[in-house]
């Protein structure tokens, strides 16, 4: 039988409280103005210690945590009720709805990375593939890599989302069918009422190529990943090789639009220069804690192995393994021969000759392309690893095929012998794929 | 649009609703005359006489006693601060531009964003303040004794629910009307200026769709080009596929002022509007959309007026506006000349117009829908169609007051409420579910059929590996079910059709016939159950049971 009064019994809850107050004082007292140890709490140290408080893991979103609080425990239930309409918005083509739920998701999680990249990743590659006019497309790839910036203000430790944003702005935006078009809008954006000609600023600040935003942002990357040890998807040799792979996207997507002037030289020269000087000697470990760079010969690896006492042979293999993994030697002799003018004058006939049997001005194109070709199988000789690039391939056999085009609109039969010919004959593989891109610019079956 | 604002039948909608009440008071009936069996012969007559009493009491019913017991609840709901939902309701919104985003955002994306805002703020706001005073009024009321009073006063029990239900009304129409009027000022505000121009409502004749295939014989449906959303099928272009809209009862009363002529002067006519899916199994050219090609058809002398052709701008709400000026010029393929046709003599017959649409480039297909061509009357300011959706709201957020009072008369506070909030949730997002058991389309069939597969796990697309008559049996014992399953579907309220701010969201005008006839049908069909159950609940039961 309870003999306490109702006043009595009251005291009693009033010292258990205060009792139970002490414990959550010393656990969850706030981090202090200072930041000083001694003044936080058991929990705020913690949080300190490992990086885990929202404003130590990047920009902290107001919005965010006010939804976050007023869902209690049910924020799991909300995110995947969020994730099945986005869904649902998705495949009935509700795009306003879809963004809408993709931001609120992201309220929900703002740190969960993998979040940041699906979404990113589905605005940029499959939102803007739904969508038919190319303008629409490029709002939606745009859209994608705006998300991704938003993801690495609040992740400001995360390598990983810069690393997919530079992947929407370079190879998005400088590899997809509407490349051309993408590129262009990146510097002068469609939407000509709002951005007046200009670029979109959120996406690309300095008005520059979309290939060097990409590499502003994988520096950021590289940064990140130096200074906060984290996993990443890939190699780190892989992973660090990005900002200077993008440099020499610039020089190549140049060429492939038509500037064999200064631009593209220099453009050339610098990618060179960094992929030499500053990405080939980049200090990376392998196994057995090994220390090399890119840029070794053997020399440099006999030396190394000597100096790091380990099994040359192993060394080399390591080494040889890594540079073969980023494409360091064909980069490296790419971007020298590139800078020759004998490869300028190739591309250049080549891409005049394209140019020409767009236009109908058919008996100049075939001599252009010719030529082209006759010079690219000098290059090929010179040059043997050339021979083995697709991209310098898919070139030559392109210039083949208009040629081929040509002489069968003169009813014409080709020669047994000219020039590329063995090369023509050994990759006829690629076929299916240029004569979709011919139908496509020539807008002929 | 997204979705087909099909025109609801008035005499479906009142045949169903006779069936399933015959079908409850019938069930309800047997059931209490068997149950009083229990008493004798006296048993029946009772029930009887409780009939002959309820008939009594609702032809008494005084809309002055009705009035004063509402405005009384009213009062109540005031006192028990219902209108604080006010606050939380400003705070959403001084807040609402965060969540947000707005900086170079699409115009209509920017519409649909802040119109789907406020009316998720109002509905999610208004439902749960008002399920909850609806439930908790009458419970409250037999606890605190003051029904006891009530009772005692000359007024009768159905008066009491009537004055519950129009009382706690008139609180859902006040707070229902300052957050449409407080969300209307935020949207115009919140809006950036280059978007402002397309919060209108547009006014759409919609036409009935038919489709021809590739070798220009009439077809069900287009090509299925393998899209997960079945909405709209496809015709293929550089063939003789098209899509053909029949419209009826236009006039030249329908005749609106038209951008001018290209020599300056003023026109008038029709607008035709298209909002088609492009669909392509090449890339073809990639800086121009698909070419799409309208041709008007006089249904009676089949004069073909073909229209110029235009690029398909997808999901651009209204970039692809053809005028059709009274007089039109075209040219004809068979006289090699340009003609002159007059658009209400020559090509409208009584009022009705064919519009065929094709698509011109090979390889490459068109999407279309019933509601993806239109005629496109004048534009109706945006307010209209905004409290329009507003009604939609508010007449949702009375069938919960109706169904909480309903519940409130025969169950405690807590447990009305569940149930309330179990019929809103099932009304709004199981619908679908159950249409699909209803239906038959639910793959794995019905209750039995599932069992049997679950126990011999077995995949819901493989057929039974049953006789004849098992399966016969398992599918009647299905049907049977199924019927329950719709008897009981049909007591939980539609509320698809309240949700209303779809049409606005895209720019449309709230279709009367498709949205607010039915959502009026609706509330109206739940008033007279709602009232009956509500006022034997109160009538039968013990006040002092609490």
């Amino acid at each position: 039988m309870n003999r306490l009064t109702s006043r009595q019994r009251k005291l009693v809850y009033l010292g258990v409280i205060v009792v139970l107050l002490v414990p959550i004082i010393i656990l969850g007292r706030p981090a202090s103005g200072t930041g000083s140890s001694r003044d936080q709490g058991v929990l705020a140290q913690l949080r300190t210690k490992y990086d885990l408080g929202e404003n130590q893991l990047g920009q902290v979103d107001p919005t965010s945590s006010a939804m976050n609080l007023v869902l209690l425990g049910f924020r799991g239930i909300a995110a995947d009720l969020l994730w099945a309409q986005a869904d649902e918005n998705e495949q009935t083509k509700n795009w306003a709805e879809l963004k809408a739920n993709v931001d609120a998701i992201i309220m929900l999680q703002p740190h969960f990375v993998r979040v940041w990249q699906f979404q990113g990743w589905n605005l940029a590659y499959n939102v803007s593939a739904a969508w038919d006019l190319v303008a629409d497309r490029f709002f939606w790839v745009k859209e994608g890599a705006k998300f991704l910036k938003k993801g690495r203000a609040i992740n400001e430790k995360v390598a990983q989302i810069p690393y997919e944003e530079g992947r929407v702005l370079g190879t998005k935006i400088g590899r997809a069918d509407e490349w051309k078009y993408y590129r262009k809008f990146f510097r002068n954006d469609p939407n000509t009422e709002l951005y007046k000609g200009g670029p979109d600023k959120d996406v690309n600040p300095k008005g520059t190529d979309n290939y060097l935003a990409a590499k502003d942002v994988y520096l950021i990357a590289n940064d990140l990943q130096a200074k906060y040890p984290q996993s990443i998807s890939m190699l780190d040799v892989l992973f660090r090789s990005y900002p200077y792979r993008s440099q020499l996207n610039e020089a190549d997507a140049l060429q492939r639009e038509g500037h064999f002037d200064d631009a593209s030289k220099n453009a050339w020269d610098e990618g060179y220069r960094e992929w030499v000087e500053k990405f080939g000697q980049e200090k990376f470990f392998g196994p057995g804690q090994i220390e090399y760079h890119l840029e070794m010969q053997p020399r440099d690896v006999q030396e190394a192995s000597a100096a790091q006492n380990t099994d040359p042979d192993e060394f080399e293999h390591w080494v040889m393994r890594m540079q073969n993994e980023t494409r360091y030697p064909y980069w490296k002799f790419r971007s020298q021969a590139e800078s020759a003018q004998l490869m300028v004058d190739a591309h250049k006939l080549i891409y005049d000759g394209e140019k020409l049997f767009v236009q109908g001005k058919l008996p100049q194109a075939k001599d252009m392309l010719f030529r082209g070709m006759t010079l690219y199988e000098q290059l090929f000789n010179k040059y043997p690893v050339l021979a083995t690039d697709d991209e310098a391939l898919e070139e030559a056999i392109t210039a083949v095929y208009y040629w081929q085009r040509i002489l069968k609109l003169e009813f014409k039969p080709v020669q047994a012998q000219y020039p590329l010919a063995v090369t023509y004959e050994n990759h006829k593989g690629m076929l299916p794929q240029i004569e979709s891109r011919f139908k496509r610019e020539t807008g002929q079956d | 649009m997204s979705f087909d604002p099909l025109p609801f039948d008035v005499l479906q909608g009142v045949s169903t609703w006779l069936k399933v009440m015959i079908a409850i008071v019938g069930l309800v009936l047997v059931v209490s005359i068997a149950g009083s069996l229990g008493l004798g012969l006296s048993g029946p007559v009772r029930v009887f006489k409780q009939l002959f009493s309820a008939i009594r009491d609702i032809s008494e019913i005084s809309l002055r006693r009705v009035w004063a017991l509402a405005a009384l609840t009213a009062r109540e709901a005031i006192r028990r601060k219902a209108l604080l939902v006010f606050g939380l309701f400003a705070l959403l919104f001084m807040f609402g531009s965060w969540f947000l985003s707005g900086g170079g955002e699409k115009a209509d994306i920017q519409i649909q964003r802040h119109v789907v805002f406020v009316f998720t703020v109002i509905t999610w706001l208004v439902l749960p303040v008002v399920l909850m005073l609806a439930c908790w009024g009458i419970p409250e009321d037999i606890k605190a004794r003051s029904m006891h009073t009530v009772v005692t006063k000359p007024v009768r029990r159905v008066e009491i629910v009537l004055g519950r239900m129009l009382g706690f009304g008139m609180i859902t129409t006040l707070v229902v009307a300052v957050m449409a009027i407080a969300g209307f000022i935020w949207i115009d505000r919140q809006v950036s200026d280059e978007a402002h121009g397309q919060l209108v409502c547009k006014v759409p004749i919609y036409g009935k769709l038919s489709f021809l295939d590739r070798q220009g014989n009439p077809a069900s449906s287009g090509i299925n080009v393998g899209d997960v959303w079945t909405f709209r099928s496809y015709i293929e272009g550089s063939t003789k596929a098209a899509a053909i809209w029949d419209f009826d009862r236009l006039s030249e009363a329908s005749a609106m002022p038209l951008p001018p002529a290209k020599d300056g002067s003023e026109q008038r006519g029709l607008r035709v509007q298209t909002g088609f899916e492009s669909f392509r199994t090449h890339k073809g050219l990639i800086g121009s959309g698909l070419l799409c090609q309208l041709t008007l058809v006089n249904p009676t002398t089949n004069l073909r007026v073909p229209l110029p052709a235009f690029e398909v701008a997808e999901y651009r709400g209204d970039a692809n506006v053809t005028p059709l000026p009274a007089m039109l010029t075209y040219y004809d393929s068979e006289a090699r000349k340009n003609k002159t046709a007059d658009l209400f003599k020559d090509i409208v017959s009584d009022g009705r117009l064919k519009i065929e649409a094709r698509c011109l480039n090979g390889e490459q297909f068109l999407g279309m829908a019933r509601p993806d061509l239109f005629i496109r009357t004048a534009d109706r300011p945006f307010a209209v169609g905004y409290f329009k959706a507003v009604v939609g709201v508010w007449l949702e957020a009375l069938i919960v007051v109706m169904i909480g009072v309903a519940a409130s008369c025969f169950l405690k506070g807590p447990v009305a409420t569940l149930m309330t909030f179990a019929m809103l949730i099932v009304g709004v997002s199981f619908r679908g579910m159950v249409d699909k058991i209803v239906s038959g389309d639910q793959l794995g069939g019905g209750p039995t059929e599932s069992i049997y597969r679950m126990v011999t796990h077995l995949n819901q697309t493989v057929d039974m590996d049953l006789s004849k008559t098992v399966t016969g049996t398992i599918k009647w014992t299905d049907w049977l079910a199924q019927q329950g399953i719709w008897l009981v579907q049909q007591t939980f309220p539609n509320f698809s059709y309240f949700s209303m701010s779809a049409y606005v969201a895209k720019g449309f005008d709230v279709d009367f016939r498709a949205a607010i006839l039915p959502s009026i049908a609706v509330a109206l069909a739940y008033l007279i159950p709602c009232v009956l159950l509500g006022y034997f609940a109160l009538k039968l039961r013990e006040l002092e049971s609490k």
